[in-house]
């Protein structure tokens, strides 16, 4: 479980985030929704440590942040918004393998992972493809892959869809839908668009660094979703 | 975006292609090194016939060699255009030393060619593992390469929208205040991207003492190509 306990985080002279509380649990798809600056990405970092907070604690599976920050980010992964620039190496299965030899595997091993999370992903015909040479969706799926391959227990996906077209947009909400139930990962998504929300089961939205609703998904209304100025 | 990758590896099966990469690195340091020190009309021929019978082995398409070749042709002219402007009497050393210019990037593309990047970056780290003495960091050497292959083309691409941006806005490029502004975006974007690449490796776990994985191991034909290279330069020493 990941546990968010009053926590404010100070960037330069103001707070980008005032007195956070929340609780994600194991299983479940969380979705973090905001406008522009309202604090969700902020919000993101902290939860695999990232950033640390100014005041307050987050606790993944009894750990503080502060504390096994190597720990936390086994547990936690990231798929960053500009997911192009989460790309390390230049061919993709490279790219894939890098947290791997970080955690110092073995290479059959890390071999196999690797093998393992591009056929899972329908990629497997990437693996030796230069990344600069991929479309944005086949690169999505490249840092994703990197991700997955760490074994995460818990993955955040920062704006999946934002830079997307239809096709892929589908594409990636439905493979974060599977992870969730067939793999049963538990899924933070971070999102400003409402169409994202469509298999999240919990929904967090955060208006100016505060959270202004922390409850299923059926209970929000239009009426919460004009206050943080994401429906008009 | 293609025509950004210079000498790119083309995987197709040869003698070459099958050599561990540090052994070809080896090669192209030393062929690099005699090419430049000789200074005689048939020992450079000795090279050249040296050079083309890798490419043979290699392989190499004459396309490849020409397309690759053709990019460094302002290069041969200035070269051929110093020579003639301040040592006239000198033009035969000139067109030698071009000619070795032009050799010690043929053997180079050989390698580029025969060799996939992921092998390439990991013989570069094996190599530079003695310098650990200096507390210079090999996976570290590996990864600033494989960084800057990665992120080269994507920086050509970005000054590309940035310029036609700012067309689109008749920004005229024969003032030095808008190239001044075009190079401030772009690095604003490059610093933007080299801050979300330092978080996204750290949220792998960025090792820097980590080595990678794979187990190199020398084969049959590096120790043939070992005996075959040692024997040339014993005849062509002695």
């Amino acid at each position: 479980m990941i546990q968010v306990r009053n926590l404010f985080f100070k960037h330069e002279e103001y707070f980008v985030l005032t007195d956070i509380s929340l609780e994600i649990k194991e299983g479940s798809f969380t979705a973090i929704i905001g406008a522009n600056g309202s604090g969700k990405s902020t919000l993101a970092k902290h939860f695999n440590g990232l950033l640390l907070p100014t005041k307050g604690d987050v606790i993944v599976d009894e750990i503080n942040t502060r504390k096994n920050q190597v720990e936390i980010r086994k547990k936690v992964g990231l798929v960053f918004q500009d997911f192009q620039d989460q790309i390390v190496y230049p061919i993709a299965q490279e790219d894939v393998a890098f947290g791997l030899e970080n955690l110092g595997l073995p290479e059959a091993h890390i071999k196999k992972i690797v093998n393992e999370t591009l056929e899972k992903l329908n990629i497997k015909k990437l693996a030796n493809s230069n990344v600069n040479t991929l479309s944005l969706g086949q690169k999505q799926l490249i840092a994703l892959a990197g991700v997955l391959a760490m074994r995460p227990k818990y993955i955040i996906f920062d704006e999946p869809t934002t830079m997307l077209d239809g096709v892929n947009k589908k594409n990636i909400l439905s493979i974060i839908k599977e992870l969730n139930e067939k793999e049963k990962l538990t899924i933070i998504l971070i999102t400003n668009v409402l169409d994202d929300l469509r298999y999240a089961k919990r929904i967090v939205v955060l208006k100016e660094g505060k959270i202004i609703f922390n409850d299923r998904k059926e209970l929000l209304d239009k009426k919460i979703l004009s206050e943080a100025q994401l429906y008009v | 975006m293609s025509n950004l990758y210079l000498g790119s590896f083309v995987d197709k099966h040869s003698f070459i292609r099958s050599l561990d990469a540090r052994i070809k690195i080896f090669y192209v340091v030393t062929l690099s090194t005699l090419i430049f020190s000789v200074r005689k009309f048939p020992d450079t021929l000795i090279f050249t016939f040296v050079i083309l019978f890798i490419i043979s082995i290699a392989k190499m398409n004459t396309n490849y060699i020409v397309n690759n070749l053709r990019r460094f042709f302002s290069i041969f002219l200035f070269l051929f255009l110093m020579y003639i402007i301040f040592s006239s009497n000198k033009i035969f050393e000139g067109i030698i030393v071009m000619w070795q210019f032009l050799m010690l990037i043929m053997i180079s593309l050989v390698l580029t060619y025969s060799t996939s990047l992921p092998d390439l970056t990991l013989a570069i780290e094996r190599l530079s593992t003695p310098l650990k003495i200096l507390g210079i960091k090999p996976r570290n050497i590996a990864l600033m390469i494989s960084i800057a292959i990665r992120f080269i083309p994507v920086m050509f691409l970005r000054l590309g929208r940035c310029r036609e941006a700012m067309l689109a806005r008749l920004s005229d490029f024969k003032r030095l205040k808008t190239i001044k502004i075009l190079v401030i975006t772009l690095l604003e974007h490059m610093f933007g991207s080299a801050s979300n690449l330092s978080d996204a490796m750290s949220a792998r776990l960025y090792n820097e003492d980590a080595m990678s994985a794979r187990i190199i191991r020398l084969g049959r034909n590096d120790y043939i190509s070992l005996i075959a290279f040692f024997m040339f330069l014993l005849w062509f020493l002695v």
